[in-house]
């Protein structure tokens, strides 16, 4: 038999490794606690947060498609999840009922809608210099908003849409007790919005991992060497664009279902919503996808409970006054942490420690 | 005498308002290095990206196997089979070098397998950090990736720009080893300031001077014609 050539060697000891590895784990501790909090911490305030870092780190994700994957900047990544919020709204809200077909109905109108406009925003910007997708991207957002909150008769306006939800998802839907924690409407949703985004998730792995993800990091890195590789970097920019946008789409969807709400603020404040999730990325690390869940759970934490901090400091120290005024500005707290994260992150948490295991990898190899 | 694979044809070339190639003519023989020499600014480095089509031609003719190529994308002529190493080498630094390689590979099957396992044989430092991210691979390493990315394709021309820039003198001639293995199986068209190297490869020469071509021929009879070295190059017996 022939002696296995270098890459065979590497191919072999990566398939032995994958499934020993400590990140491996890690990440079954993640899906394990999502999958508990329910039940571990049944209360609203924890499920939310717990649903919103699953939602927001998915939309990190897709969002570092563009901008981590293949360098690309959208200002209208919140805009696509507005409209993916918005097409489900009207088909299972104002021009439609709850039925579960309703509701598949919406999540293909987010993809479609959000594809069609993503190809269009493309092939107007993309043309002359990725930089004026960043620009287009804005105004077109601007523009949606005002649109949404302009054309009330048809979008509800500034007052937005209620959501009923079909089925097994309504809110007054029970199927009785399981380990002591009633299983609601709502909870299945937190479960469906789960799988999804988990689904999503996956779905945005396999993205990146294939050729086509490594084409786009190629492009990421020089688009003038990628061209003289052999690849029209302008179809390649448009798929990850695309695809990008439809995930942000189909959150959006998934997020009207967790709110039973929509309305321009909510889910069409595209500034706000592109701050988060540039703060995510920043913090989490740009070209990880892994980034958004540390970025968002981060994020999030952080702005739920640092407000209860001075909750915490009057009770247990009443008389420390300092502390008290320090704690009300919880904000100040926030951004040094945020800063400090920056200082000792610089490529964000996943892509620095990424950064050092690769480093240490390489020193390694030279020692052999 | 062998059929050029490559003509070069009276072409202009601008970078904004610069006209840097003047009308400059040369041909790559098949199974031959040929190198382009002069100094800094002669335009060598912009000859071949108006070979590849990263910069236009404004003027004249580029013929790659008998097609003109002068008016077609970067993309479309790497497809042809030309395969080009930038001076900045182009390493897609946040990439492995596995992947570098990969993404490299236009087709991949048996023939592109086995270019790639050749490859390796003659590059073994690249097996040795296959996973290794590129961007924190030595300047030697990164040399031998950004050659290796270009010949693991059915290449069957290759521009190479100042491969040795910045590298020791013993990779230099690790450099001159991989290109005399190259030119079994590829055109090479080399870009070389190091007048040691241009003469351990190249086969044929052509000296640029104001972006236009001054003098060609032999190498054999460049290495001996002490004028020229000394006029174009500044190269003197003494220095040697």
């Amino acid at each position: 038999m022939a002696e296995p050539t270098p890459v065979q060697i590497f191919r072999i000891e990566e398939k032995r490794k994958q499934y020993r590895s400590g990140s491996f784990f890690l990440k079954i501790g993640i899906l394990a606690l999502f999958v508990l909090v329910p039940f571990v911490f049944p209360s609203y305030k924890t499920v939310d947060l717990a649903m919103q870092i699953i939602m927001f780190a998915t939309l990190v994700a897709s969002f570092d498609i563009l901008l981590g994957y293949t360098g690309i900047l959208s200002f209208g990544h919140g805009m696509f999840f507005g409209i993916g919020a918005y097409c489900v709204a009207f088909l299972i809200g104002k021009y439609g009922m709850p039925s579960y077909l309703n509701l598949a109905l919406g999540f293909v109108t987010a993809a479609l809608t959000a594809s069609a406009l993503a190809l269009l925003i493309s092939f107007l910007s993309l043309r002359v210099k990725a930089i004026f997708f960043a620009m287009i991207t804005l105004a077109i957002a601007e523009l949606a908003i005002v649109l949404a909150t302009g054309l009330s008769h048809f979008t509800g306006g500034e007052d937005g849409i209620s959501l009923s939800m079909p089925g097994i998802f309504a809110v007054s839907f029970s199927i009785g007790d399981f380990m002591g924690l009633e299983i609601t409407g709502s909870v299945l949703t937190y479960y469906f919005i789960f799988l999804s985004c988990l689904g999503l998730f996956l779905l945005m792995l396999r993205f990146t991992h294939s050729p086509l993800g490594r084409v786009l990091q190629a492009i990421r890195d020089n688009v003038q060497r990628a061209e003289a590789l052999g690849y029209k970097t302008f179809i390649f920019q448009i798929i990850s664009i695309t695809f990008g946008c439809v995930v942000a789409a189909i959150i959006g969807g998934l997020y009207a279902m967790w709110v039973g709400y929509v309305n321009p603020a909510s889910s069409l404040e595209v500034m706000a919503i592109m701050l988060n999730v540039l703060l995510m990325v920043i913090i989490g690390g740009m070209g990880t996808l892994y980034g958004g869940i540390v970025g968002a759970a981060f994020l999030l934490i952080t702005q739920t409970f640092l407000p209860d901090l001075q909750n915490l400091a009057k009770d247990f120290f009443p008389q420390a006054t300092l502390l008290h005024n320090v704690l009300e500005r919880w904000l100040l707290l926030f951004g040094i942490l945020f800063i400090l994260v920056v200082i000792f992150f610089p490529k964000g948490v996943i892509g620095s420690v990424q950064d050092y295991i690769s480093r240490r990898k390489t020193i390694l190899l030279g020692k052999e | 005498m062998s059929e050029a694979i490559l003509k070069v044809e009276g072409t202009h070339t601008f970078i904004g308002q610069h006209h840097i190639l003047q009308g400059i003519s040369f041909d790559a023989k098949a199974d031959a290095v040929t190198v382009l020499i002069g100094r800094n600014g002669a335009g060598k480095s912009t000859a071949l990206k108006t070979v590849i089509g990263l910069l236009p031609s404004s003027e004249g003719r580029i013929m790659f196997k008998g097609n003109e190529i002068q008016k077609k994308k970067p993309y479309e002529i790497a497809r042809m089979g030309i395969g080009f190493v930038p001076e900045d080498m182009g390493i897609f630094a946040n990439l492995t070098v596995e992947e570098n390689m990969r993404v490299a590979m236009l087709v991949e099957d048996e023939a592109t397998a086995q270019r790639l396992e050749r490859t390796l044989d003659i590059f073994s430092d690249l097996g040795k950090f296959w996973k290794a991210q590129a961007g924190i691979l030595s300047g030697g390493q990164k040399q031998m990736l950004a050659i290796a990315r270009a010949i693991v394709n059915d290449t069957s021309l290759l521009l190479i720009d100042e491969p040795s820039k910045g590298l020791a003198p013993i990779l230099v001639d690790a450099l001159i080893e991989a290109i005399n293995q190259i030119k079994e199986y590829s055109v090479v068209v080399l870009v070389e300031q190091n007048f040691y190297m241009a003469s351990s490869v190249g086969d044929y020469f052509y000296i640029l001077d104001d972006g236009m071509v001054v003098h060609g021929g032999l190498m054999e009879d460049l290495v001996n014609d002490e004028e020229l070295k000394s006029k174009y190059l500044g190269i003197s017996k003494a220095a040697e």
